[in-house]
Formats: C-alpha cells, structure tokens, sequence
C-alpha cells in the first residue's frame, strides 16, 4: 500500500500546481513561472518548522501566504505581456526565484545537525512529519484535506460572478473591460490565488519529501505543471486534476520500461494533443457532462 | 584602469561572437514563427539531434568533418520534417495551445532518445579551427567563434536573399503578412510549412554544427538550452522580425559576458532573465517587432 | 486509432501499477534485491554503469547456483526502476521497491540530490515505533556528497570518501612536486556534489598542505562557455588548476584553457571525473589530469572485471560503478552468514537482520582489497567505508596509475 499512497501524494502536490496554472490560465493567461511560487512555498514552510520549530499548520499557512504575496507582486508587471511572450516572462520569474535560492543561506544548528537552505548543497532535514510520527496515509489525508478546500474554491469560483469575469477576461480583454470588468484587478487576482495555491504545494511537498533543492524547481517542473492543465482541459477544475492523475500514474505505470519510460511519455503526450488539442476535459465534454446531468434533473458537483 | 577597458573590449568581442549564436538560433524560431504564427519548442532539441547524427559517421568511418557538417544539416532536415510530421500536420486548426504541448512532448522525446543511445555521455567534437587563439594586440580571439560571426553574417545575407528575391521567399512573405489572403492568391499553405520547416532545420543544422565544435564536448542538455535561449532572444529582439533577433542575439551575448566577467556566474544569468524581463514590461513588442496587437 | 491509444495506455498502467505478485519468496525459490538508479536525463551515463556492473554480480552469483537461505539454495532476482535523477520520482521509486517488490535492500541511488529525500524519509530512530519513517536498507554505491549516510541509520554507503581522498592527493602532490606552491580552483556553483566536495573536501586539504589560493571560478553544471574563467584563472598563473567539476564542463573548460594558454603545472580533478567517459568527452585536452579515486584496473582481478562489464553490459567500471558489483557480493555473504527467513511476512525482521550485520561487519572484500565498513557509532562518517585511495592520472588516452597504496602494488 505504501507505494500507492506515495505516489497519491505526490500527485496530491501536483494537482495544487496544475490547479495553480489553470487559475492563471483561465483569464487567458500562461505562466511557466508557478514552481517558481512552489519553490518560495516550499522554502518558507521548510524555514517555520525545520529553524523555527513552528507547528506544521501555521508553516503552511505563512509559506502559502509568502508565495501568495509574490504572486500579487508578479500579476503587476506581466499585465502588459500575453500569451506565449507571458509564458517566457514568467518562466524567467521562476528562474530568478531559482537562482535566488541558490544563492541564500541561512542555516544553524539545531538538534546537533546543521538544518536550513545552503545554497546549491539544498535544504535538508525538514522532518517534521515524520519526527511527530505522522505515517504515510495521515499525511495523505492532509495533502488532499488541501486538495478539497483548494478544489472546492476554484470550484466555487468558477461559479460565481468572479469567475464569469475572469472567463471573460480570456475570452476578450476589451469587450471585457468594455463591460465594465477591471481587467487589472482579475489578472492580479488570478496570479495572486495562483500563487497562495502553488505555495501551499510547496509547503507540502518540502513536509513529505524532508529535502528541496534549487534542482527541484527548474525546467522540468515547469514543463509538467502547465501540461496537467493544458492535457487535462481547460474547460473545468478537473482538467487539471485529471491531467496530473493521467500524467502521474503514466509516470510510475512506465516505470517498468525504464530507460525507455520518457520516450513513451513524451509520445504519448504527442498522440493526446492530437487526438485532443484543448484537453481531455474540454469545453465540449463540459457541456455534455452538464446537459447529461440537467436530463436527470440532478445537480452534480461535477458540473 | 586601463586593464578594466581591456577586460570590457575583450568580453565585449567574446560576447558579440558568442551572441552570433544566439541570433542564429533566435533567427530559426522567428523565421518558423512568421510562417506558421507558432511557437516550435522542439527547435533545440531537432538541432541536437542533428548535431548527434553528425557524430554517426565521424565516430564510425572517421569521415572528413565536411561529411559531418553536410550530416549535421541533412539530419536536422530529416528531425525537422518529423517534427512536423507529428507535431503539426494532424494538429486541428485553432487551437494555440496543443502545438506548445505536442513540442515540449516532441522535445522530451528526442532528448531521451538521445540519451538511451549515448547514454548522455560527453562525446568529443573535433573543432577544426583547432585549440589556438589569434592574438590581435592585446586581445585573444577565437577562431572558431570568428567564424561563427562570419558564417553566421552568411547565413544571414542569403537569407535575405532568399526571402527577398526568390518566388520562395515572396510566398514565405505573403503569407507572414497575412496567411488567407496568401492562400487566394494561390500560395499553398502547406507546402509553404513545409518547406519552413527543412530552411530552418538546415539552418539550425547549420548553427548546431559550429556549436557543437566550438563547445567540444557534446550532452543532451543543450537542447533545452538552445530552446531557451531562442526564446529569449525574439522576445527581445520582437516576434517575427529577423533585424530584431540579430541585434537581441548580440546583446544577450555581450550583456552576459560583461556580467559573468564582472559579477560573476550567479549574476549572469538572473541578470539576463531581468533584461527579458525589462524588455517585456517598457517594450513588450520587442526591439524591432511590430507593436503588440 | 483512438481506441488502440487509449486501450494501450490503460494497459500501460496496469501493468506498471501491479505489484510485483507478493506470493512466499523462499517458496518461489527467488531473493529480491533492488536498484534505482538515474537511467535517464543527464546522468544516466553513471547510473547506467552502475545498473550494468550490479547486474554483472546478479548473474555471477545465480551462475553459481545461487544465495544459501535457509538451507536452499535461491536465485536473485533484482527489480531496477529509473528515477531520472529527479527527487520526487526517487520517493516513488523507493516505496514501489520496499513495499510493492519487497526487496531485502536497494542499491543506488545515483545523484546525492536524490539520496538526501530518500535517505530522508528512511526512519531515524532505529526500533523506536513513534517514528514512522520507512524500515528500508539501502547500500549505496554512487551518491558520494560527504555524509549522507549520517541522515538516517537504514543508510549504507560504499562510495569514496573525498575528504581523505583529497587529504592524499594533494599530500603526495606536495611529496612529488615540493616545488608547486600555488593553486587556482574551478567548481560548479549549482551542483551540490562538485559545492560540498570542494568547500567540504578539497579546501581543508589545500590549505592544510600550505598552498596559496589565489582565485576560485565558479561555473554551472551544464555550462559551455568558459572564456571568462581561464581569462581570470590564465591571470592567477597558479601552478596547480584544481577542477572540481564533472564531466562535461571539465571538457569543454579543459580546451579553453589550452586555447588561452593558461599553463598550469598540474590539474586535480573530481572524483567522479576518473571515469572512461572523461576520456571519450575531452580527448587529448585533459592530458596529465590527475583525480583520487578507489578504482583501476590494478589488478588481473580487476581488469577481468571491467572488460566483462564492458562486453557484456556496454558499462564502465568506475569508482561509482564497481561499489554496486562490491556491494551486491557483500549482501550476499552477510545473507548467508545471518540466516535470513526470506518470507513476505518476515521482511522487516529480515531486513533489520540485515543491517545490524552490516552494520557490524567490519572488513569486507572488494574488488581491489579489504573494504572497512564504519559502525553506527563511528562520530565522523557512520555507515560509511574506509578503503584504499588510488590515484589515476589521463595519459595517452588511458587512465594510469599515479600512485597506488603499497599494499596493492605487492599483489
């Protein structure tokens, strides 16, 4: 079972991410800048138990809040930049918080070990879980307690008025600021939830792993967290938490392929965008989702 | 005093030269993305691979290093056109974003195979510039990025030539202006990506060829870095614009240089990543792009 | 088209998600051991090595009828999972080989950035049941990152020691050419191993022996351009060039330097440099590159060793490498020699079984010599090896000794 439960909680840290990109992309914006806030989170959180000796909650809660922060900094100088130019400007924000980890150490000693961020050596020793003897599925259930609130706010958001706006906002920007909505303030507001979402992951993840490094937060991460959203479907918040499940499982469900896992995985993200270009959960699988449910005559949370 | 002007010139020379790298690459993306108003992330990663496939008949027969430039380009050709073989042709129109995901699915794909059959071990790349540096005065130059500048100006007149004077590049025009009226006036779209795809593999083929010598020892890992610093480059220098990608390749190259003499490696990089950053909020069309639309 | 992709993805999953069947081990007439090791992304050369020469004494020891458990002679059978170098696959990979295959112990892994999560989550306090960690033994022959075996007591590594490594080297460089007084020194800023060793291994060692430091270039890992660091390391003019960096930038900073005529009188380089591949990347431009390392074709023994890693798994006998082929040896006797039960249910006694011996084992035989395996209560480096220090130096093409403990050399 632990296997299992292993690999849920690494997908439970991943669907914060793509759940973290899809906030940002449904006003129509792509960042490949969101491990940039996971680092920051997961830094943060590291920070409040392993030096501080904080409980885990409120070392959560500021490494969310931190990257959160960030976040809202960010929203201001990517507004005037779209699309792919907002991809590569926010790839570069993730770099910069990269290289900037890489370059901060603070560190002492506390229980006989040196404990804190060390530069380039990494991030070692955040063992609060598993030192208050936390086991594998307790922590499990932490990370998808987040999940569910977090899941469940998109979700509430996509329904509200707010979340028609930002659906505006990507669909047209002028006729959407013509209508009245402050385009400004949705695009914040979007890289700004992106980021407290991102965060949290990060802080979860640093708890479950006992180790981060500037290696963890690179390219690679940012490849994955924006292609659980875009493989998943923008079209709901399922998107990408189905895009990180499929993604995830195909992972370690390769792994007996070994070296020959990533050539399979990359093809098979080629044959996915072929065969569906917005996702597997598009706008189109939403609306029969949503008129299947209206014919029953009962709500679903799905829809 | 005066050693700090000498270090400045000398990074400064290292830096243009190394730049020319930069504006080649930046010139393939932006070549691809005026045609096909796409982004291909597997640009990077088709140059490796043809840079790889030129090591094929030099490790093998000892082939003269002719073989394996003509190798190099001819891969990057063959790489190019699976590319969009798989990336592009069965893609369904309107849809922005599923080539972004088929490329970066293309790039992990050929990165890996790279590194199943080499085992991303370094392979040595003969440099038949040799290991000398010219002396000019005070300065040392390398030969072999001498050449890069001087192939790279090459590359660069003919294919101004190209897209300038040949039926070829007035089609590649037309349509970069505006792709329906192109197809009215009988200019078939998909032959013309077609044909976009082998000009700026070779051209890559090309570049990677003399990057691959100049760095002398080879690794999956540049397909990544070449992707990024492509990227980096035209939205510095402006979407589509071939003067513009030349000029950001050349400051990217001398604006890291400086920065690696002066303050070291960890500020080279956060400080290009600031220029871009610069670029995209006080000028988001780029040095020489159109205003952003 | 979109039913096959679809069926065959499902299959994809299933068959990699199943549990490597968890019927009764003695029974099946098998012994389960494990391996992860880096066998994609930009370190797959050393995690391929390590996979070939482990596979190497898989095949040794079943040709010769097997492991003696319980009076009945069992078959290895060695579940090996990729983890990309990549620490969250490394925390997947670990749970899979511990719980779903329920391998005795693992090998690898290879890149020390993993080895610090997945020794992470290994329990700390041994016996005590407040503390979840995982019961998981691990020998570890590649991830060398001074003191990693520290992290938790379930850690096991025969990997290099580089302070005593570096300690050496430049002791008999001192020995050799008293006339050599000042270094200039090269690392990788963003890669933990080439950081620690040189803050962690190599500085001690040079100021200890006097020399005069009189510049440090930083690069990156996977860097291409290195003009501005020889120009700075060309105007130190120091004697010895300290290169505390892998592979691929060693070759490409190694040629920059003959193209800016840095002439230093000497070169050390990392540990995990002394490898064929070095050989193949640099060419003739790391001519005279002098490394520590445990392994080399010293001995008849060894050069058997390699040539047959080499012909049959295309694998590189290196000092990363040859410690997987020790360790699954050493595994082997302790096994025998502590009677493990080898059932599903006792797999955790079995394992701690294991572990206390190796933790009590002493002196074990490598492929060179004795190997000494240091207690749980050794203050400085617990659970980690002491043997013998060879230095290699590149000549013609090839790996030469440069100097060797003379207790091999009398073999």
């Amino acid at each position: 079972m632990d296997y299992y439960v292993a690999v849920l909680s690494i997908m439970g840290v991943h669907i914060l991410l793509g759940l973290s990109v899809y906030l940002v992309a449904i006003t129509g914006q792509l960042s490949f800048g969101q491990q940039g806030f996971y680092a920051i989170g997961a830094y943060v959180a590291g920070v409040c138990t392993a030096l501080w000796g904080t409980h885990l909650v409120p070392a959560l809660l500021l490494g969310m809040t931190a990257a959160g922060l960030i976040g809202f900094l960010v929203g201001f100088p990517t507004l005037r930049v779209k699309g792919l130019y907002l991809g590569i400007a926010t790839f570069g924000f993730g770099e910069i918080v990269r290289l900037a980890f890489l370059n901060i150490k603070y560190t002492k000693m506390v229980g006989g070990k040196l404990v804190g961020p060390n530069g380039a050596e990494g991030f070692r020793h955040v063992s609060y879980i598993y030192d208050r003897g936390f086991t594998q599925v307790q922590y499990l259930a932490v990370i998808y307690a987040a999940v569910i609130v977090v899941a469940g706010l998109v979700h509430l958001l996509e329904r509200s008025k707010l979340g028609a706006k930002f659906r505006a906002v990507e669909e047209d920007e002028m006729a959407a600021a013509m209508a009245g909505i402050n385009v400004t303030a949705v695009k914040v507001m979007a890289f700004t939830s992106g980021g407290f979402v991102a965060g949290l992951g990060g802080a979860l993840f640093v708890h479950y792993s006992t180790y981060v490094d500037h290696d963890m937060v690179a390219l690679p991460l940012a490849v994955a967290s924006v292609t659980y959203p875009m493989l998943g479907g923008l079209g709901s918040f399922w998107g990408p938490i189905l895009g990180a499940a499929f993604l995830i499982f195909l992972t370690e469900g390769l792994r007996f392929l070994q070296e020959f896992r990533l050539v399979i995985y990359g093809a098979l993200i080629i044959l996915t965008m072929i065969f569906r270009p917005r996702g597997i959960i598009d706008e189109a699988v939403m609306m029969r989702i949503r008129s299947l449910v209206r014919r029953k005559g009962a709500p679903s949370p799905a829809a | 005093m005066a050693e700090t002007l000498l270090d400045i010139i000398q990074q400064s020379i290292n830096g243009l030269m190394y730049g020319a790298f930069y504006a080649l690459i930046g010139i393939g993306f932006t070549l691809f993305f005026g045609v096909m108003k796409k982004f291909n992330l597997a640009y990077g990663p088709t140059i490796m691979a043809g840079i790889y496939l030129g090591l094929i008949p030099l490790y093998r027969w000892k082939a003269p290093m002719w073989v394996v430039f003509v190798t190099c380009v001819a891969g990057a050709v063959v790489v190019g056109f699976i590319v969009e073989l798989a990336c592009f042709r069965y893609l369904r129109k309107g849809h922005e974003l599923a080539p972004l995901m088929t490329t970066v699915g293309m790039l992990i794909l050929i990165q890996e195979t790279v590194v199943i059959v080499t085992h991303a071990a370094p392979y040595e790349y003969p440099n038949i510039f040799g290991d000398e540096s010219l002396e000019v005065g005070p300065f040392l130059i390398r030969p072999d990025y001498l050449a890069i500048l001087i192939s790279g100006l090459v590359f660069v007149v003919l294919l101004y030539l190209l897209v300038q004077r040949t039926a070829f590049g007035r089609a590649m025009r037309a349509i970069a202006e505006n792709p329906a009226v192109a197809q009215l006036l009988g200019v078939s779209v998909s032959r013309m990506n077609r044909l976009t795809f082998a000009l700026t593999s070779a051209l890559g083929g090309a570049t990677g060829y003399l990057v691959a010598m100049t760095f002398g020892a080879l690794q999956p890992g540049i397909a990544s870095w070449m992707t990024i610093k492509g990227l980096v480059v035209i939205v510095i220098g402006g979407l589509g614009s071939i003067p513009g990608a030349i000029c950001a390749g050349l400051l990217l190259g001398v604006v890291e240089f400086q920065a690696l003499w002066f303050l070291g490696v960890g500020y080279r990089d956060i400080l290009a990543y600031l220029l871009l950053f610069a670029f995209l909020v006080l000028r988001p069309s780029g040095l020489m792009g159109r205003p952003a639309t | 088209m979109k039913k096959i992709v679809v069926s065959s993805v499902t299959l994809f999953w299933l068959l990699g998600l199943a549990p490597g069947g968890a019927g009764a081990f003695q029974e099946e007439g098998t012994l389960r051991i494990g391996g992860m090791w880096a066998l994609s992304g930009p370190a797959a050369y050393i995690g391929s090595s390590s996979k070939g020469l482990s596979a190497l004494a898989v095949d040794e020891i079943n040709e010769a009828g097997g492991v003696m458990v319980q009076g009945k002679r069992v078959k290895i059978v060695q579940s090996v999972y990729d983890d990309a170098c990549k620490a969250e696959e490394g925390l997947t990979v670990v749970r899979r080989l511990a719980d779903s295959d329920k391998v005795l112990f693992s090998l690898g892994p290879t890149c020390s950035s993993v080895a610090e999560p997945v020794f992470g989550i290994l329990q700390k306090r041994l016996g005590d049941a407040t503390d979840t960690g995982l019961q998981f033994l691990f020998f570890t022959d590649t991830a060398i990152k001074f003191g990693l075996a520290k992290i938790s007591p379930w850690a096991f590594r025969n990997v290099g020691n580089e302070p005593a490594m570096f300690d050496l080297a430049f002791k008999l460089v001192k020995e050799k050419y008293p006339e050599l007084k000042t270094v200039a020194v090269a690392y990788e800023s963003d890669f933990a191993h080439s950081v620690s060793t040189w803050k962690g291994a190599t500085e001690p060692a040079v100021k200890k022996y006097g020399y005069e430091v009189l510049d440090v270039v930083e690069w990156r890992f996977e860097d291409t351009e290195f003009g501005a660091q020889a120009a700075k390391l060309r105007k130190t003019n120091a004697d010895i060039l300290v290169m505390m960096t892998h592979t691929f930038t060693t070759c490409g900073a190694v040629k920059e330097f003959k193209r800016q005529r840095v002439k230093a009188k000497l070169m050390v380089g990392i540990t995990s440099a002394a490898s064929t591949e070095t050989l193949v990347g640099c060419g003739q431009a790391v001519e005279g590159l002098i490394i520590p390392t445990n392994f080399a074709a010293i001995s008849p023994k060894a050069k058997a060793l390699a040539d047959k890693a080499w012909a049959k798994y295309k694998a590189d006998s290196n000092l990363h490498s040859v410690p997987a082929y020790e360790n699954v040896h050493a595994i082997r006797g302790i096994v025998e020699k502590v009677g493990i039960k080898n059932e599903p249910a006792t797999l955790l006694e079995d394992r701690r079984k294991v572990r206390d011996a190796l933790a009590g084992l002493g002196t074990f035989q490598g492929v060179l010599g004795p190997i000494k395996m240091n207690g749980d209560d050794d203050p400085v480096k617990p659970r980690d090896v002491d043997k013998a220090i060879i230095l290699v130096q590149a000549k013609g093409g090839q790996w030469t000794v440069f100097w060797q403990p003379p207790e091999l050399e009398k073999k």
